[in-house]
This record gives structure tokens, C-alpha cells and sequence, in this order.
């Protein structure tokens, strides 16, 4: 693979990235990071390295060293993702700047001039201490979560439901009886309505979770899980809002999926000139695993991506 | 009516933001003795009155908040926990954080709104909040 070195070397050589062509419309890229995969001592201070010094201080006032490392992973993962689409040759990992909009979701602060347009890119990230993810789409707001599998709830998963879920997404978890299933069902469901909060890029308290349902379109008792011969739109995920019935819930499309055999990730994307009686056209979904400055991996139709529902 | 178990010095500002110390006082449940002390400052509106206002939490409660983050994240006991420590420092992501909040409220039977909830974000803040909570209740 020509190995690129974007920027310019008058100082000293900086470590370089695999060049990248941004995601077309309809397409997401994911990009993930295992911490406990990246030891080496010199490459974390290179991450450390670009990062802001605001971004340096949070990192460091993690409480622990594996707290501090997926900390700096999650921003070196997200400053290095978006430098490698060469949106234009100033950027570096280094130079890009990060703001929060009104809602407190980051986006790119870009710095353009009058004869340069930036595109529309748009970004999320999430971390477990475990993996690090960073979903990437162009014209479309994108929210991603990623959990562990075999992540433990301290409270008992109904009462736990009954407080934050909305009361068709209780009826579903009480349908399960093996209660490991309805653990990972859980999970699933909180991943997936995570993802789609952080979509709409509200936050937390603007789209309380009690107030939307996620499920599964066509064979709701079968949950999230991968039908066995089942069609596209079998599988399709959706979300019902009671706050807003007329708001578009049918522009949101969800993708969830087994990474790495470890986690549950979901993936909440706008869909565009959708309608209801549309055909459903599915979405690209593009994976990299990825050690920046060091290796990347295209994973997809590999072990390490599983779609369980939405592809 | 703020009763504090122990105090050796609180300070905080009246309604009208004028600084105020309570010295030393031995206070009995329920009821609040205090002589109060002006602090030095310039600009004293003497014509107007003021309501005091004591801001800070029970140290009980704190305490209280303490022991249930520490079982949400399964803290080792050499983590150490001050108020002002922040829940995303010690790992906790946003399910965390939602259990946290729900063990508070089962804990002191009270329930956090949504818009609430997102302002927890140490466990100072999830004791002031609580006590607001539980003053409203009762």
C-alpha cells in the first residue's frame, strides 16, 4: 500500500496515515481501536503528541492509566480519522480543531477561507475502556455507542427498563425468559437508543429516553437478533418518537453489529429523501481496525464485523 | 431549615451576595445557632434584607453518594473520592452514570428528572441535588 506523507516536512517528518477517500451519501465508515493492541510507549506520546492542550489536560485527569489510555486513544483515534480524508492539505491531526454545538455535541471547527468550502463531514465517537470507535459520514448526522458484550448491569434489568425504557421496549425485555438473553437484549436496546440520542445531538435530556421506542420492524418478539434467510427489510430497526410523532422518525436508519466478538455497536445515521412507502436502500458500511500511524485493517465481511440487524 | 452535623467554619453568601462566616458553632439537630460575622467588604446595602442561603450538602450525604459510585464502578478502595471528583474521570460512561443516578434515587427516594440528571456529573453535584430533592419532598 503507497504510504503518503501529507505534511509538510520542514521541521521534522511526522508519522504518516494511510490516505482515506471520504464516505459517499448512504455510506458510513467505522473506525475502531483496541487499547489492551497498542503498548507501545513511544506511540502513545505520539498520539499524546497531537492532541490539543485542553484535550491533553482531560486525558491526563483521568483517575488510573487504563482510564488515561482509552482517553487519549478516543481522541487520537478521532483527530487521525478525520485527517486521513485529506479534506484539503493544510489539515493534520494536529491542526484540526474541535467545538461543541448548542447541545454540548463536538463537531469540526473548520478553518476555511472565502475560496475553500469544507464538506459536510460529520463524526461520533464512543468508548468503552475496552475499544474505541469513531463512525464517520458525509451530509448525514451520524451517532454510534459501542458496549461490551458481557458488560454487567448492577440493577435488575427490568426495574431497570421500567425507569428509563419506554413501556413497549419493557413489554419486549419482559417477553424474554432466559434472563442472560434479556441481558444482551438490554444491551443491544441501550446501544441502539444511545446511538440514536446521539444522533439527533441533543444530548441525554433532550430526547429523554422514555420518550421513543426502538424496535424491530417486522418480527418484533425476535428482537435484535440476525434471522436466519431473512430479507432486508426483516431486520430493519426503527424508532417510534411520542414527543414528536410527525417528526421524521423514519429519517433515522439503524445498523447494529458485533465487533471484534467483544462488542455491541450501533450505528444511527439520517437517511435522506426517505419516505415511508420508499424501498429501503440499504447502507454502505465500510470497517477499519485500526492502530493509527502503525496499521490499518479493513475488516469488513471479516469475523471481526458482524451484522446482527439492519444490513 | 439547614441543620449541619459539623462545622468548624461554613462560608457562604447571603441572597444579596454578601460573604458571611459562621464560627465554631456547636449545633443541635434541627436547630440552627449561629452568630453571624460580616466579612469585611465595601459596598454594605444595609436598607436591604437578607435571606441565607447554606449551599453546601451534608457531609453524610456526600458520603452516602460516595459508597454508591464506588459500588457502580467497582472502585478498588485505594481509589480515592472527593467531591469534586468528576464520574467520567473514574470510567464511567454514560449507562454508568444512569445507574448511579438510579441507585441515588432508590437510595434516598427521591426521582431525578431527565434535565437533572445530565447536570450529575460529580458527586458533589449528585448531593446538592439529592438534598434539593429531598427538601422538596418533605
Amino acid at each position: 500500500m503507497k504510504l503518503h506523507c501529507f505534511q509538510r516536512a520542514f521541521f521534522h517528518s511526522s508519522p504518516s496515515l494511510i490516505p482515506v477517500q471520504l464516505p459517499a451519501p448512504m455510506e458510513t465508515h467505522l473506525w475502531y481501536m483496541k487499547p489492551s493492541e497498542v503498548k507501545s510507549e513511544s506511540l502513545l506520546k505520539e498520539y499524546l503528541d497531537i492532541l490539543s492542550p485542553c484535550e491533553r489536560k482531560n486525558v491526563l485527569q483521568m483517575g488510573g492509566e487504563e482510564l488515561r489510555k482509552s482517553a487519549l486513544l478516543a481522541r487520537a483515534l478521532v483527530r487521525t480519522t478525520i485527517a486521513r480524508y485529506q479534506i484539503n492539505s493544510e489539515i493534520t491531526p494536529r491542526s484540526l480543531k474541535f467545538r461543541k454545538n448548542i447541545h454540548g455535541k463536538p463537531e469540526v471547527e473548520w478553518q476555511y477561507s472565502d475560496d475553500w468550502h469544507p464538506p459536510s463531514l460529520h463524526f461520533n465517537i464512543s468508548h468503552t475502556s475496552s475499544l474505541v470507535a469513531c463512525g464517520v459520514t458525509v451530509n448525514s448526522q451520524i451517532g454510534i455507542d459501542v458496549e461490551e458484550k458481557h458488560r454487567s448491569i448492577k440493577h435488575n434489568v427490568l426495574s431497570f427498563a421500567r425507569r428509563y425504557f419506554s413501556e413497549h421496549e419493557v413489554q419486549f425485555l419482559a417477553a424474554i425468559s432466559d434472563p442472560q438473553v434479556q441481558r444482551m437484549e438490554f444491551i443491544k436496546l441501550w446501544t441502539l437508543k444511545e446511538a440514536y440520542v446521539k444522533a439527533l445531538g441533543k444530548g441525554f435530556s433532550g430526547a429523554p429516553f422514555k420518550t421513543f421506542t426502538i424496535r424491530s420492524k417486522s418480527v418484533p418478539e425476535e428482537g435484535f437478533n440476525k434471522l436466519e434467510g431473512s430479507s432486508l427489510k426483516a431486520s430493519e430497526i426503527v424508532v417510534d418518537s411520542f414527543d414528536n410523532p410527525t417528526v421524521l422518525t423514519s429519517n433515522w436508519q439503524f445498523l447494529l453489529l458485533e465487533l471484534a466478538n467483544s462488542h455491541y455497536a450501533a450505528i444511527c445515521t439520517e437517511k435522506h429523501g426517505a419516505s415511508e412507502g420508499d424501498r429501503n436502500v440499504p447502507v454502505k458500511l465500510t470497517v477499519w481496525k485500526t492502530i493509527p500511524f502503525l496499521e490499518d485493517e479493513c475488516v469488513s465481511g471479516t469475523d471481526a464485523v458482524k451484522t446482527i440487524c439492519g444490513l | 431549615m439547614a441543620s449541619v452535623s459539623s462545622a468548624t467554619c461554613l462560608s457562604f453568601r447571603t441572597s444579596i451576595g454578601l460573604p458571611v462566616r459562621i464560627h465554631n458553632q456547636k449545633i443541635s439537630k434541627g436547630l440552627v445557632v449561629v452568630s453571624l460575622g460580616w466579612t469585611k467588604t465595601r459596598n454594605f446595602p444595609s436598607s436591604r434584607t437578607s435571606r441565607l442561603q447554606i449551599c453546601a450538602a451534608k457531609a453524610e450525604t456526600v458520603e452516602k453518594v460516595s459508597e454508591i459510585v464506588r459500588k457502580q464502578l467497582a472502585l478498588s478502595p485505594e481509589t480515592q473520592l472527593t467531591p469534586q471528583t468528576k464520574f467520567s474521570e473514574l470510567g464511567a460512561d454514560s449507562l454508568d452514570t444512569v445507574e448511579i443516578v438510579m441507585g441515588l434515587e432508590e437510595e434516598f427516594n427521591i426521582n431525578v428528572e431527565e434535565e437533572n440528571s445530565e447536570n450529575i456529573t460529580t458527586i458533589q453535584e449528585a448531593a446538592d441535588l439529592i438534598e434539593k430533592l429531598v427538601e422538596k419532598k418533605n
